[in-house]
């Protein structure tokens, strides 16, 4: 039986992140850290824009969801275009370089970004996973 | 909430948020919607601490300003501010958190439409790290806000910060405390012929040693630390910048010591000088003009008096005693928290950029006296340099070290 793929940036993908994260990543591995982050998707292939919003409390991914129209505050947003985004899920780009060479735009406190880079890495590796149609 | 600050009781307390209170008065006088400070003096004089990288400091019209500086420093400038981690931000080379892009998004709130003047601080200096905005970075700037005014007006800092208050003045004294400690080392190394076979650079070490053992954070001076002339470097022509060498002392040359001390931003800066081993009748002649001079000097110091009046009365005392045409002809440089330094005053001088000649001191300003004794063809020179507060009838000299030239 062919292993289930899931459409990227549905809310299968976004049930399927927040199921994997709980089961894969340990308060531990996530430091313990309570934050948030919304990750904003520019020229999706339908042409709209829409976004996935994450909570980690206390090191547990709490939330995963799509959002499109109005965003919800949070500590931190990235901005990009759906391929930038898609190709970091790939695992063909890592975040870090996409931020260093201006494709991605960070709102939030760089210091404290850059401490819990780590941490989003490894919520990435873990997203990297997920069978997934883009 | 602002969260360290110094209890009132506290002999350094400086009331930063008064200080940010009275920009932003100011501010609304001048008609200035957010003001960029990007001078050393300015990030100093409103964060209460030293960022070495470049950096930053937006001040709204009301409320606390935010530090922007290099990420890699930013933790630890926060941690010694009085501000918190909202108001110390680093900057970096990521999407959206340049300096540009920091900066314009910290500026825009307050630009109605994004119009609205932006106070600036531009300029031109003789000071290496003033900070003045970059072509650059203004071009930059005003390419991401491109319907505001930006406006210079770094005065508005310049005439706050030029009367000192007390925690600031106990600064420069525990400053000048620290420097007196190193000279106190280097008097216990060069004694009793302890000088030979050292280099001046060795002395700017110990001193440092000494001095960093008291407390000092930094022998802060852009010329090199602390300054170390032997021989004819003491009398360099019209010199008064000598970083320390790797000349060795010699018997029979003078030596010329210049330590500098920071102690919370405070700024000490004292020079003292010697003769290595013995000294010439004539050498001895310079040396006395040198100490007769600053004895003048420093009890001319006062409120009312302008650097012109001084440098008149000088000249003329090292005209009747026959040695003009050793003395650089200035006897002063400004100082401020790290960062201020050389210009006195506001910019309002017939040379733009430089001490208003005319200045006239007040009460609680401070200085640097410096002069510079200088005698290239005999291979000789002296320097002093000490920060003084002026007072209402005569001033205070920061450093105690004694005044003298000694035969060591």
């Amino acid at each position: 039986m062919p292993e289930k793929r899931f459409k990227y940036l549905s809310k299968e993908w976004a049930d399927e992140v927040a199921r994997r994260c709980k089961k894969t990543l340990t308060p531990e591995k996530m430091k313990n850290i309570t934050s948030s982050m919304i990750t904003i998707y520019n020229k999706c292939p339908d042409g709209k824009s829409r976004a996935v919003y994450y909570k980690l409390v206390k090191g547990v991914v709490e939330t995963v969801s799509i959002v499109e129209g109005k965003l919800p505050q949070a500590e931190f947003s990235i901005t990009s275009d759906y391929e930038v985004f898609a190709k970091i899920s790939r695992a063909e780009l890592k975040a870090r370089a996409a931020l260093m060479s201006g494709k991605m735009v960070l709102k939030g406190n760089l210091v404290k970004a850059l401490t819990l880079s780590p941490t989003v890495d490894r919520l990435n590796e873990v997203i990297a996973t997920i069978p997934t149609e883009y | 909430m602002p969260k360290k600050r110094l209890s009132k009781d506290d002999p350094y307390f400086v009331d930063n948020p008064k200080r940010v209170k009275a920009v932003q008065k100011q501010m609304a006088e001048h008609g200035i919607d957010v003001y960029l400070g990007s001078r050393l003096r300015t990030v100093s004089w409103i964060a209460d601490v030293f960022c070495p990288w470049r950096t930053y400091v937006v001040i709204p019209p009301e409320g606390l300003p935010t530090v922007v500086t290099f990420v890699i420093d930013a933790a630890r400038a926060c941690d010694e501010s009085w501000l918190d981690e909202e108001h110390v931000i680093g900057y970096g080379p990521m999407g959206g958190q340049d300096q540009v892009a920091l900066l314009s998004m910290l500026m825009k709130p307050y630009l109605k439409g994004g119009k609205g003047v932006i106070g600036m601080e531009t300029g031109m200096g003789n000071y290496l790290p003033e900070g003045h905005l970059t072509l650059f970075e203004f071009v930059m700037l005003k390419a991401a806000m491109p319907k505001a005014t930006f406006k210079n007006a770094h005065d508005i800092i310049d005439r706050l910060s030029l009367i000192k208050d007390e925690g600031t003045i106990n600064r420069f004294r525990e400053a000048s405390r620290q420097v007196d400690v190193g000279h106190r080392e280097v008097l216990a190394a060069i004694k009793n012929g302890g000088f030979q076979k050292m280099t001046e650079t060795e002395i700017a070490g110990l001193a440092a040693y000494a001095m960093r053992k008291a407390g000092s954070e930094w022998e802060w001076s852009f010329t090199g630390g602390n300054e170390i002339a032997s021989g004819y470097r003491t009398g360099l022509a019209a010199g008064a910048c000598t970083p320390a060498s790797r000349r060795k002392l010699k018997a029979g040359d003078p030596l010329m010591v210049d330590l500098h001390a920071m102690f919370k931003l405070g700024l000490g800066d004292h020079s003292h000088n010697y003769f290595l081993g013995k000294a010439t009748k004539r050498q001895m002649w310079h040396a006395k003009n040198f100490v007769d001079l600053m004895k003048q000097v420093l009890i001319t110091y006062r409120a009312g008096i302008t650097p012109t009046k001084l440098a008149d009365e000088m000249l003329a005392f090292a005209e009747e005693r026959g040695f003009q045409d050793y003395l650089v002809p200035g006897f002063e440089h400004g100082i401020g928290m790290m960062g201020d330094e050389w210009r006195i005053g506001l910019n309002n001088g017939p040379f733009q950029y430089w001490t208003n000649p005319d200045h006239v001191y007040r009460k609680n300003e401070m200085l640097i006296c410096a002069v510079q004794y200088a005698c290239p063809e005999e291979n000789i020179g002296f320097r002093y340099e000490n920060p003084i507060l002026i007072k209402e009838r005569n001033c205070e000299a920061m450093s105690r070290f004694p005044l003298s030239v000694n035969i060591v």
